[in-house]
């Protein structure tokens, strides 16, 4: 190879690999700049936090939903965070709203948050979605043999939000939830939050692919429609 | 003759006893008997007694639902479609044996006949940790099954 065309590759090289390494700094120094950190767990070794822990975001979150949400918060704990010292009595010291990043921000956290995980070369899981007769025996399933409606906002038939709100609301986690990490945390939910006030449960396979569906079906109608 | 003189001296000796006896005012209240007692809790030493533990777990799970002092106005409360249990009101729990409580916080209150907003537990917490919790209960009810 010339020597000319070596120091332009090696140069490259350098020029690429240093732009990556700021991308990927740019989030975590954002991150503390943001004060994220003040509320939320990056890693499971830090002491607990009110907010919910993100050191699996990359598991847990669709990342189009991650990064609308960075940029216009919505609440989806409606009592407030589950740690939070007035949670039980539903006067959470924490009120919101959620800060609001601008694009370029929500952007670069969302990727960072992406990248934090716990389930490693989980495979994809592709379940098809209920028929309207299924989804009906598996609301039943939801809501009358594993209580979930007594802490968890669902739709009900009417498309009404229904149901507790010590749980987080499921009304938009189909767009919110990836399905391996909701299929995963039915499983055990243990392998993320040691210890939660949720219910375990054990469930057979069939019924915990159905649980699944059944969650991720629920999906806001768009808000330009 | 001797009929008459009878039934007058049986008329009167029953108007002089009739007049010996008290006004009814004037009666002073006997004790109540032990049957006619209201129901006490009995102070019999639990098999599976109340322990910090014991209220910690009712606090992080309970709590949620059947508020953080039993009165059954936990935060779910509002929007549950059956209220969820006040454990502090005897009238009911008092019908309910220690049995039938451990069911229902077991497998849940739809295995008692009860609403099914109220899950079942037995694949978060052990045995004898819900026994502890029918004690708890049974602290906040004051009561015991009848």
């Amino acid at each position: 190879m010339e020597t000319p065309k070596k120091i332009f590759l090696i140069g490259l090289f350098f020029l690429t690999a240093g732009g990556w390494c700021i991308g990927a700094e740019a989030s975590p120094a954002l991150v503390q700049e943001k004060q994220c950190d003040t509320c939320h767990r990056f890693s499971k070794n830090d002491a607990i936090k009110s907010a919910p822990d993100l050191f699996f975001s990359g598991d847990k979150f669709q990342k189009e939903w991650l990064e609308n949400f960075l940029k216009r918060p919505g609440t989806i704990r409606l009592a407030g965070p589950t740690r939070d010292p007035g949670f039980l009595k539903g006067k959470p010291q924490y009120t919101g709203p959620h800060p609001a990043l601008n694009s370029k921000e929500a952007r670069q956290i969302t990727d960072h948050l992406m990248s934090l995980k716990t389930l490693k070369d989980l495979a994809p899981l592709e379940l098809p979605e209920l028929s309207k007769g299924a989804r009906v025996r598996v609301k039943i399933l939801f809501e009358r043999d594993y209580s979930c409606i007594a802490c968890h906002q669902s739709y009900n038939l009417a498309r009404q939000p229904r149901g507790g709100i010590s749980g987080p609301s499921l009304i938009d986690a189909g767009r919110r939830l990836r399905t391996e990490w909701v299929y995963q945390w039915l499983k055990n939910p243990k392998q993320f939050v040691p210890q939660g006030r949720m219910p375990l449960y054990a469930f057979d396979e069939e019924t915990l692919r159905k649980m699944t569906q059944y969650i991720m079906s629920h999906k806001k109608e768009p808000e330009n429609k | 003759m001797n009929r008459d003189l009878i039934l007058i001296l049986g008329v009167a000796l029953m108007a002089i006893l009739a007049g010996c006896e008290p006004d009814a005012a004037d009666e002073k209240p006997s004790p109540p008997t032990v049957a006619s007692a209201p129901s006490v809790p009995s102070p019999t030493p639990r098999m599976y007694p109340v322990t910090a533990a014991t209220r910690e777990t009712y606090q992080f799970y309970c709590a949620q639902c059947h508020g953080t002092k039993g009165h059954g106005n936990g935060i779910n409360a509002p929007y549950l479609t059956v209220p969820p249990r006040d454990h502090t009101k005897a009238d009911y729990l008092e019908t309910r044996t220690d049995e039938h409580l451990f069911t229902a916080i077991q497998q849940g209150g739809l295995a008692v006949g009860r609403a099914p907003c109220m899950p079942s537990w037995q694949h978060t917490l052990d045995e004898n940790t819900m026994h502890s919790l029918v004690s708890y209960i049974r602290e906040l009810c004051q009561c015991e099954a009848l």
